[in-house]
C-alpha cells in the first residue's frame, strides 16, 4: 500500500498546485471533463491490471477499444456509413466481440504457451487492421444518435451540465466489482498467487490456465466497456481511436503500484494511477504563471504542449526510480540491522569481545 | 518400527515410466506403512524424483499399480493425489512470496468455487492451529517473503497437514536449512510419525537418513536396488547400494604430504559488508584451503568479496605480494582469481548455451580476431577441457542444460582451467552431484592443487572438508573462529568451532 499512498498524496498535491495556479482547474467544466477522462482510462486500466498482476501483459487493449467503437458505429449509426440497427444490437455485439478477442488471446497464451507480449502485439496490429478495414480508412459519424449522451450526459444537471457523468458511474461500478473480485474472492487470490509463483499455484492444484485466460477476458471486456464510452464521447469513429492506449493503461497500473513481474498491485492503486495520468495530461494545459513583463504588461506563462510526453515520461520514470531507491535503502537498513543484531547477541560464556578476531594457536603455526 | 502395521499405507508395484529415449523407471516397487519414515535414496538420475512425481500425480506411469490402504487408485493429476491424502513438498519450496502464511497454506484449497468470497477469518484461525502443530509461532498474516528457509519449510508442512495428508513426501528438505532449523524439522517429522502419518524422505545426506529413517529404499538407474532396515544400515552399505561399488578407498584421493608453498593470497583485516568483524587468512600456493561453517556463517559472502562481487569496506588483500583490491568480478578474473559459485545453474553457467560457448564465456575477447569470434579456437579449447576433465557430453555443442549436475560442474571447472587460474574458489563444489561424479571432482581438485593452483573450497559437508583440505578456516556467524591444520583436523574440533564455541571449551 506504500506506493498507492505515496501516489495519492502526490496526486492531491498536484491538484492543489494546479488549482492555485489556475482556479479554472476545479471549475465545473474542467472538473467534469477530467473526471470523465479519468473514468474512461480507469475502466480499462483495471482490466489490464488483472493481467499485469498475473505477470502477463495486454498490448491489444487500445485496438480493442477502437474496434468496439467502430463496430457500434458500423452497426448502429444512423449517419452515412452506418447500417442503422438498434444500439441494443450494436453495443452487445461489440462487447461480445471484445470478450471473444480476450478469450482467443487468453487461450493462445495459456494452451499453446505463447508469450503474452507476442500474442497481444499480434492482436494489437490485427485488430487495428480490422478497424481500418471496417471504416475503409475514413470515419463513420454517429450523427445525432442518442448514443452520444452516454458519455456526454450524466446525473444532476447544474447550468445545463451534468454533475456526475455516466462514465464516472460506470467507473465506480467497475471499481466496486473489481475490488470485490480481486481482493475478496478465491479467484482474486489465485490471480496474485500466479503472479507471485506460478509453479506454486500449479502445484497447489489451481487451474492456472483457466484463471489466466479469464484475466485476458476481463481485460478485453473492460476494454470493450471503455470503447463504448470513448465512441460516445468522440461521436465519430476512425481507425485512430485508442492508439497507444495500452501504454497509458500500463503506465497507470505501474504508477499505481503494479509490478510488471506480477504479484503486486491493487484496484485502488490503479484508480490513483489512472487519475495521475489524466491530471498530468490536463495539468499541462491548465498550469499557468501570471507575471508582469519589464514594461509592466501582465502576461501569462504556460507549459509548452509539446512537452506533454516529456513530462509524462519523466513522471513515470521518477515514480519507479523513487520506489526502487526506497527498496534499496530499506534492504540496506535491514542488512545493517541484521548485522547489528549479530553483534548484539551476548557472547558465549567464554566468548571474546565483539570486534576481536579469534585466532587459535594452530593458525599461527600455519 | 514394527509396531503392528495394521495395513500398508501405500504400495507402489512395478512402476515403469518411459520418456522419449530413456526409461526413467523400470518396474520399481515401494511400500510405506503408517507412522513410518521411509528414506528414498539414490544418485542423481536414479529415478527418485520421477517416482515421487508419479506419486504426486504429476506423471502417469506407463505400467504398474498403486494401492492406498490396499485399495487400487489411479493418480490422474495433482488434485487427485491431494484428494487421496498425498502431499509433495518440493525441494525448491512452492510458496507465493507475495502472499501471507495463511493464504499459502490454503492456496488451491480455499473452499468453494472461484467466485466464492475468501473466508479470511476462518482460514487464519485454522492456519494458527496448524502453525502451532508445526511449532511455527508466527501470526498467520505474516508475509511469506519475510520468512527464513526453515520457516517456509514449516509452512509447507502446515499446508500438507491442512489437506489431511496421510502421506507426506519431502524432497531434500534440509538442503537450504541451518542446523538449528534442520533439528526443528526432524522434531516435527518425528511428531508426524507418531500421528501415524507416512513420510517419504529424500535426501543425499547420509547422517540425516541414518538418524531419521525407519527403513531405507535405494534406487539406481531407475531400478529398485534394495531395502535396508535402520538397524542394518551403515554409511558404506548405503553408498555401495547407491553406486553399485565400494567407494570407501578411492573416495578421496590420497594426499601426498607436502610442505605448504609460499603465501599466495594474504587477506588482512578484510571487512565484508554486513559482517560484524574483520577477517584475516592466508592461502598458500598449491593448497586446498577449506572453509567450514554452517549455512549463513558468512563463507559465501567472504568469497564474494575476494572475487570482487561485493567489494570490501576495509582491509587489504595481496596476491603474489602485489596489492589486490578487486572492485568487480572482472578485476578478479583479470588477476587470475576465479569463482565457481554455489548455485551453478544461476551464477555459474548460461544453461541454454553450449559447452563450448560456456567455456569461452569469461574470456571471449581472446577467442576473437578483430571482434569476430574464432569458433575453431573456441572448440579446440573446449574439446581439450572436456577431455581433461572427462566431461560426459555427446559433443561440445551440446547445450549445458542437458548435462547432469556433475558434468555441469565440470564445465564450470573447465571454463576456469582454460584460463590458467592462480586461485580457484569453489563454493560447495559437489552440491547436488552424485557420489560417483563427486569422487571424480575430488581427483581433479587434488590434481590442480598439485599443479600449484590454490583452491579455496567452501563446503558444508564435513567429510569433504576433512578429506580434501590442507587447512581449514572455520567460520561462525560471519566471523573466523579459527584455522585448523591438516594433522589436527577432526570432525569434533571443526564442529566445536562451527557452533561458535571456542577451542579448548569442548563440551561433547
Amino acid at each position: 500500500m506504500r506506493r498507492e499512498l505515496g501516489m495519492f498524496v502526490a496526486l492531491v498535491v498536484m491538484c492543489v498546485v494546479l488549482w492555485i495556479s489556475n482556479p479554472d482547474f476545479l471549475g465545473q467544466s474542467n472538473t467534469l471533463n477530467t473526471l470523465r477522462q479519468i473514468s474512461m482510462l480507469g475502466i480499462f486500466s483495471i482490466g489490464v491490471g488483472f493481467v499485469i498482476i498475473t505477470g502477463g501483459i495486454d498490448l491489444s487493449i487500445g485496438s480493442v477499444i477502437g474496434l468496439t467503437g467502430v463496430i457500434i458505429a458500423k452497426l448502429s449509426s444512423p449517419a452515412l456509413g452506418g447500417l442503422g440497427y438498434s444500439l441494443w444490437i450494436g453495443i452487445p455485439v461489440a462487447l461480445a466481440i471484445a470478450l471473444l478477442i480476450g478469450l482467443a488471446q487468453g487461450l493462445l497464451i495459456t494452451r499453446l504457451k505463447l508469450q503474452p507480449f507476442i500474442v497481444t502485439l499480434g492482436g494489437m496490429l490485427l485488430i487495428r487492421g480490422i478497424s481500418q478495414t471496417v471504416v475503409q480508412g475514413g470515419t463513420i459519424s454517429f450523427g445525432d444518435s442518442p448514443f452520444l449522451s452516454l458519455a456526454n450526459d450524466g446525473l444532476i444537471h447544474v447550468n445545463g451540465d451534468p454533475l456526475i457523468p455516466y462514465p464516472l458511474i460506470i467507473f465506480l461500478l467497475v471499481i466496486a466489482v473489481g475490488t470485490y473480485v480481486l481482493h475478496f474472492t478465491v479467484f482474486g487470490r489465485y490471480v496474485y498467487a500466479i503472479g507471485g509463483n506460478r509453479d506454486a499455484a500449479e502445484y497447489s492444484g489451481i487451474d492456472v490456465k483457466k484463471v489466466e485466460t479469464l484475466t485476458y477476458v476481463i481485460s478485453a471486456g473492460l476494454g470493450g466497456v471503455a470503447g463504448v464510452c470513448y465512441a460516445s464521447y468522440i461521436g465519430q469513429m476512425s481507425q485512430q481511436v485508442g492508439i497507444a492506449y495500452e501504454l497509458y493503461a500500463i503506465a497507470a497500473a505501474v504508477l499505481g503500484g503494479c509490478s510488471l513481474r506480477g504479484g503486486e498491485g491493487t484496484v485502488l492503486g490503479m484508480v490513483v494511477g489512472s487519475a495521475m495520468m489524466r491530471v498530468i495530461d490536463n495539468g499541462i494545459n491548465m498550469f499557468q504563471v501570471r507575471y508582469e513583463d519589464a514594461t509592466g504588461i501582465p502576461r501569462i506563462w504556460r507549459l509548452n504542449p509539446n512537452w506533454t510526453f516529456i513530462i509524462i515520461g519523466a513522471v513515470i520514470l521518477q515514480a519507479v526510480i523513487l520506489d526502487q531507491v526506497v527498496h534499496i535503502v530499506q534492504a540496506a537498513r535491514r542488512t545493517r540491522r541484521a548485522g547489528a543484531s549479530t553483534t548484539g547477541t551476548p557472547p558465549a560464556s567464554t566468548g571474546p569481545p565483539p570486534a576481536e578476531l579469534p585466532v587459535t594457536p594452530t593458525a599461527k603455526a600455519g | 518400527m514394527s509396531a503392528t502395521p495394521s495395513s500398508t499405507l501405500l504400495t507402489m508395484s512395478g512402476i515403469t515410466k518411459r520418456f522419449p529415449g530413456v526409461i526413467a523407471l523400470a518396474g520399481v516397487s515401494l511400500t510405506l506403512n503408517p507412522g513410518e519414515v521411509l528414506a528414498l535414496m539414490g544418485e542423481n538420475g536414479a529415478g527418485k524424483s520421477t517416482l515421487m512425481k508419479v506419486l504426486g500425480g504429476a506423471y502417469l506411469p506407463d505400467e504398474g499399480e498403486i494401492f492406498i490402504e490396499e485399495k487400487p487408485v489411479v493418480l490422474a493429476d495433482v488434485r487427485e493425489a491431494k484428494r487421496l491424502g498425498i502431499a509433495l513438498i518440493h525441494q525448491e519450496l512452492m510458496l507465493a512470496r507475495n502472499l501471507d502464511i495463511a493464504a499459502n497454506i490454503f492456496l488451491g484449497n480455499e473452499g468453494g468455487g472461484m467466485m466464492n468470497v475468501l473466508r479470511r477469518g476462518e482460514m487464519n484461525a485454522k492456519a494458527a492451529s496448524l502453525l502451532d502443530r508445526v511449532g511455527l509461532h508466527l501470526p498467520p498474516t505474516t508475509p511469506v517473503s519475510t520468512l527464513s528457509a526453515g520457516q517456509m519449510q514449516m509452512v509447507e508442512i502446515a499446508k500438507a497437514l491442512s489437506m489431511n495428508a496421510r502421506i507426506i513426501i519431502m524432497d531434500e528438505p534440509t538442503s537450504s536449512l541451518t542446523a538449528g532449523e534442520s533439528e526443528q524439522l526432524f522434531k516435527i517429522i518425528r511428531q508426524l510419525r507418531s500421528e501415524q502419518i507416512g513420510i517419504i524422505y529424500i535426501s543425499h545426506r547420509l547422517e540425516e537418513v541414518l538418524n531419521l529413517a525407519d527403513r531405507i529404499t535405494v534406487l539406481r538407474d531407475g531400478r529398485y536396488v534394495g531395502e535396508l532396515a535402520r538397524a542394518d544400515a551403515t554409511h558404506e552399505k548405503i553408498v555401495s547400494m547407491m553406486v553399485g561399488r565400494e567407494l570407501s578407498n578411492q573416495y578421496f584421493p590420497l594426499k601426498h604430504e607436502k610442505p605448504l608453498g609460499e603465501p599466495l593470497l594474504v587477506v588482512k583485516d578484510l571487512l565484508v559488508p554486513g559482517a560484524p568483524a574483520t577477517a584475516s587468512f592466508t592461502a598458500h600456493r598449491g593448497e586446498i584451503l577449506g572453509f567450514a561453517g554452517l549455512v549463513g556463517s558468512g563463507r559465501t559472502e567472504l568469497m564474494e568479496t575476494v572475487f570482487g562481487v561485493t567489494p570490501a569496506l576495509a582491509g587489504t588483500m595481496t596476491l603474489e605480494g602485489k596489492r589486490y583490491a578487486p572492485a568487480s568480478p572482472r578485476d578478479a578474473i583479470d588477476s587470475g582469481v576465479y569463482l565457481a559459485p554455489e548455485d551453478r545453474k544461476r551464477h555459474g553457467l548460461v544453461l541454454p548455451m553450449s559447452v563450448a560457448e560456456n567455456t569461452s564465456l569469461p574470456n571471449v575477447a581472446t577467442y576473437s580476431r578483430f571482434g569476430i569470434l574464432d569458433r575453431a579456437k573456441e572448440r579446440k579449447v573446449a574439446d581439450a577441457e572436456v577431455a581433461r576433465l572427462r566431461t560426459k557430453t555427446p559433443n561440445i555443442l551440446q547445450k549445458v542444460v542437458n548435462l547432469s549436475g556433475g558434468n555441469q560442474q565440470k564445465v564450470v571447472l573447465g571454463k576456469w582451467l582454460a584460463m590458467s587460474p592462480k586461485i580457484l574458489i569453489l563454493d560447495e563444489p559437489t552440491r547436488g552431484i552424485d557420489v560417483g561424479a563427486k569422487a571424480e571432482i575430488y581427483r581433479h581438485m587434488a590434481a590442480l592443487a598439485d599443479q600449484g593452483i590454490t583452491i579455496l573450497m567452501v563446503s558444508s559437508e564435513m567429510e569433504e572438508v576433512i578429506g580434501m583440505s590442507d587447512r581449514v578456516v572455520v567460520m561462525h556467524e560471519r566471523r573466523i573462529k579459527g584455522v585448523l591444520l591438516r594433522e589436527s583436523l577432526t570432525q569434533q574440533r571443526i564442529a566445536t568451532l562451527m557452533t561458535g564455541r571456542t577451542e579448548g571449551n569442548e563440551a561433547a
